[in-house]
């Protein structure tokens, strides 16, 4: 068994994994739960794709 | 009335009650959402076993590093500890990453931290059904 995901797909799927913990984590409420999910992996997105862009101008 | 006293007269119950508490978490240590499932939660207890269950078998597939106790360093003594997290899920990513780590790609070092973001998160639920069968709201 092989996976071979992109940065972008293996970012995604992480953000998306751990934001359900965190949402089932610290949400009783399922419509608390959905926004606290949804909010978290908005987050982790941002600032996972502007590190990524942050860092840019030194990778070369 | 002092502390010392007081804490010796706790009540049975309450001994009782901890002591459950302990063996939830152990038993949500060893199966991810064996916890939550034994307290009927059963969406928590769905929720982590998908959840520390695809970061262990996506980490494994991605030939993430898998520490070993034989591991030397400081960093990979942490890294064996949040692997050892995932509890009996430790040996099922052996089990799937026939061909050993390799992390000379970028997907394998994603793997070593999917496997480790997997022991980690199964610690905090662990905890989580410990709190929760001690009674603390959760």
């Amino acid at each position: 068994m092989k996976f071979h995901l992109s940065h972008l797909q293996a970012m995604l799927l992480f953000a998306l994994l751990v934001s359900i913990a965190f949402g089932f984590l610290s949400r009783r409420r399922p419509l608390d739960r959905a926004k606290y999910i949804a909010w978290s992996l908005l987050l982790f997105l941002l600032f996972g794709i502007g590190i990524g862009w942050a860092m840019y101008p030194f990778s070369r | 009335m002092t502390d010392e006293t007081q804490i010796a007269a706790a009540p049975p119950r309450d001994k009782q009650r901890e002591a459950r508490a302990i063996a939830l978490g152990v038993a949500g240590w060893l199966v991810p959402g064996l916890g939550h499932a034994l307290q009927k939660m059963w969406g928590r207890a769905l929720a982590f076993l998908l959840i520390v269950g695809v970061l262990v078998f996506v980490g494994a597939g991605m030939r993430g590093n898998l520490f070993t106790s034989e591991s030397g360093d400081a960093f990979a003594a942490l890294g064996y500890l949040a692997d050892l997290g995932t509890g009996s899920f430790y040996w099922l990513a052996k089990y799937i990453e026939v061909g050993g780590p390799d992390v000379s790609h970028a997907y394998g070092d994603y793997g070593t931290r999917f496997l480790a973001a997997a022991g980690v998160l199964n610690l905090l639920a662990a905890l989580h059904a410990y709190e929760a069968a001690r009674g603390r709201k959760a």
